[in-house]
């Protein structure tokens, strides 16, 4: 269900830094930069502040197992690039949070979950999403368990120009369809296991606001989905805070507790204040 | 939902002031550390600079000059039409750029080049093989699309003043991407890449056009979004030679930066076509149709399906990327280099069939 746009607020791109790596753009041979050193700028350590700024400096555990990061290799498109976060299942309590952080997109906070009382216990949990990446960077998964540790892991992605790049090939198409929505469930082979698997998939441009529209050479207004709330039956299994590195045609695949009717219900918000709402069928019954 | 009032702690222009942070975690963290500046100037100080890269090119030191130069040599493969095949391989300061193919077309009158190949100074030897074979002036460089290796080498023919010719989207196209090829071609193929510039079609084609060379005409067509959303193919229609661009590959994997349902239903058009020869972007000199297409066609198709199949078996984009296509890959050239990124497109197109 789509809801009407009421109003267009502005969002601010405040703090945005190296303005010249923003123009770089969705080119096929970008690819091929992923195999070369990384420039100086990525020596620049911002974890730092990073710490101080998003976790309040507090105690960070890293590499201890808790937290697995999936990345790629070799980046084939910058402005898709799939990362999966892991908490395996030798980790038993709940997770409260988990934070991704691609230390230098101009927002460096991928996304912030907060995961409710759906989310699961007793097997592997599981995020996976795509994001734009705008220069050789760290990204970071770091999740909250829930004696309040935090735990992270790291890992650097040689990758460039996401956050600039139109990753529709054909722009004139980018906005054909905005709202689609589906919502799934993947029944796993034996539907006792304790931990199921959905995905949301948006059609959506989600603007970064550092795309050019190609048509005009005016930057295109930054339009993307901020907010998201997933729940089972009525249960809430996480709440999505999202900046602009998210690609286009949002894509979230995630592990949820199994429940009765198995009935995902899932309603995103863009900066532009239009909802976007939809459930899966009811399932293992 | 949602709340006009700004007081509420959803107002996206709230988050905006509180530098899009949420309430425990600042989406932007760098903004605690740096002066905020607005929305406004930001973009405006950047509209500024979008303008730089347009006029940017690659200065020309002396000292750094390479000593080699590429060899650029073409065959003519019937009257009049001469081509130079390019290499098998990515941009590397080995080849200094030369791996597309590109080709010029002799009338009584006048000269057509198309395609530039990758660098100025592969451009300035395509120039040296057409003044070695005719004298006549240069009066059209077209440029098949958008793709580095296809345009690069249009610096070395505006001492001609020819008329720059591409499909109608191609400007706005090369536009956006002007400083990311610049970069990433700079990097790849080192200093043998100095002197090489963006030069932006100032004919852009939006439907069959005829190009006149004296005695002998070029027809002009734009194509939608395959290759890329600005494919053009030409006609010599004094040898009825078809010059396809990367519409067609063959030994070197096609790569995908358009439409792989757009392509497909191409490929199905073109096998109807009649021509005396085609000329590929990046394979031998001249083909026929329609077994030129077969072995290209094979490809995308696999592609299309392997993707379809794991789509509807609920495997992710990550995951497809390792597998899709690789019965193909046997088959092609700089098949690691390309097959996953080719998936990775396909993927994000066909998941939304
Ligand atoms: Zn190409």
């Amino acid at each position: 269900m789509l809801h009407a746009k009421t109003s267009s607020p502005s969002v601010s791109l405040a703090g945005l830094k190296r303005g010249a790596s923003a123009l770089l753009c969705g080119a096929f041979a970008l690819a091929a930069i992923a195999a070369l050193p990384a420039p100086a700028k990525a020596d620049i350590d911002d974890w730092p502040g990073l710490k101080r700024t998003v976790f309040d400096n507090r105690d960070v555990i890293e590499e201890d197992g808790v937290v697995i990061l999936d990345t790629p290799q070799v980046v084939q498109d910058a402005a898709l690039v799939p990362i999966t976060v892991r908490v395996p299942p030798e980790v038993k309590e709940p997770i409260k949070s988990l934070t991704i952080v691609i230390d230098k997109n101009p927002m460096p906070v991928l996304a912030k979950l907060t995961f409710g009382p759906a989310a699961g216990t007793g097997g592997e949990r599981r995020f996976t999403t795509r994001a734009r990446i705008d220069t050789f960077s760290h990204i970071r998964a770091v999740v909250e368990t829930e004696d309040g540790k935090l735990h992270m892991t790291t890992k650097f992605i040689a990758a460039a120009g996401g956050c600039a790049a139109m990753n529709a090939k054909d722009p004139t198409t980018l906005t054909d369809g905005l709202g689609k929505m589906i919502v799934k469930t993947f029944e796993p082979a034996l539907p006792s296991t304790p931990i199921w698997e959905g995905m949301v998939m948006l059609k959506h441009p989600n603007f970064s606001g550092l795309q050019i529209n190609p048509n005009t050479g005016d930057f295109i207004a930054a339009r993307f989905i901020y907010n998201a709330d997933v729940k089972r039956d009525g249960e809430l299994v996480f709440n999505m805070r999202a900046g602009s590195a998210i690609s286009t045609n949002p894509n979230f695949r995630f592990t949820f507790g199994r429940g009765e009717e198995n009935v995902l219900t899932v309603k995103m918000t863009d900066t532009d204040e239009t909802v976007f709402e939809a459930h899966s069928e009811p399932s293992g019954t | 939902m949602r709340e006009d009032s700004c007081g509420k702690i959803q107002c996206p222009s709230c988050l905006a002031r509180a530098n899009l942070a949420v309430p425990d975690a600042p989406l932007d963290a760098h903004a605690q550390q740096q002066r905020p500046i607005t929305r406004q100037s930001f973009l405006r100080g950047l509209g500024a600079l979008a303008f730089l890269p347009l006029l940017r090119s690659v200065p020309a030191f002396a000292k750094d000059e390479p000593e080699a130069k590429p060899d650029m040599a073409v065959q003519e493969i019937a009257p009049g039409v001469f081509v130079h095949q390019g290499q098998y391989a990515m941009q590397s300061p080995e080849n200094m750029g030369d791996m597309a193919n590109c080709a010029f077309v002799v009338g009584d009158e006048a000269v057509a080049v198309i395609d530039t190949s990758c660098s100025a100074i592969c451009g300035e030897a395509l120039r040296k093989s057409i003044a070695d074979v005719t004298s006549k002036p240069i009066r059209y460089v077209i440029n098949t699309h958008m793709h580095p290796d296809h345009v690069f080498g249009n610096v070395a023919f505006k001492q001609d003043a020819p008329t720059f010719v591409g499909h109608h989207n191609l400007k706005n196209a090369l536009q956006v991407r002007t400083d990311a090829y610049l970069t990433a071609n700079e990097r790849m193929i080192g200093p043998a890449f100095q002197g090489s510039e963006v030069i932006l079609p100032d004919l852009g084609v939006e439907k069959k056009t005829e190009l006149d060379l004296g005695g002998r005409a070029l027809i002009l067509e734009p194509q939608a979004t395959a290759h890329t959303n600005n494919d053009l193919i030409v006609t010599d229609t004094g040898t009825d030679t078809l010059f396809l661009g990367d519409l067609l590959f063959s030994v070197h994997i096609p790569t995908l930066d358009g439409s792989i349902t757009g392509w497909l239903a191409l490929l199905d058009d073109f096998e109807k076509r009649k021509a005396a020869r085609v000329v590929p972007g990046h394979g031998p000199h001249a083909m026929q149709l329609p077994g030129a297409l077969k072995p290209e066609q094979l490809y995308l198709q696999t592609v299309a399906d392997d993707v379809r199949k794991l789509i509807k078996d609920n495997l992710p984009l990550g995951e497809a990327t390792k597998i899709a296509g690789y019965r193909q890959e046997h088959a092609w050239k700089l098949f690691d280099d390309y097959n996953a990124r080719n998936v990775s497109a396909a993927y994000a197109e066909l998941e939304w069939e």
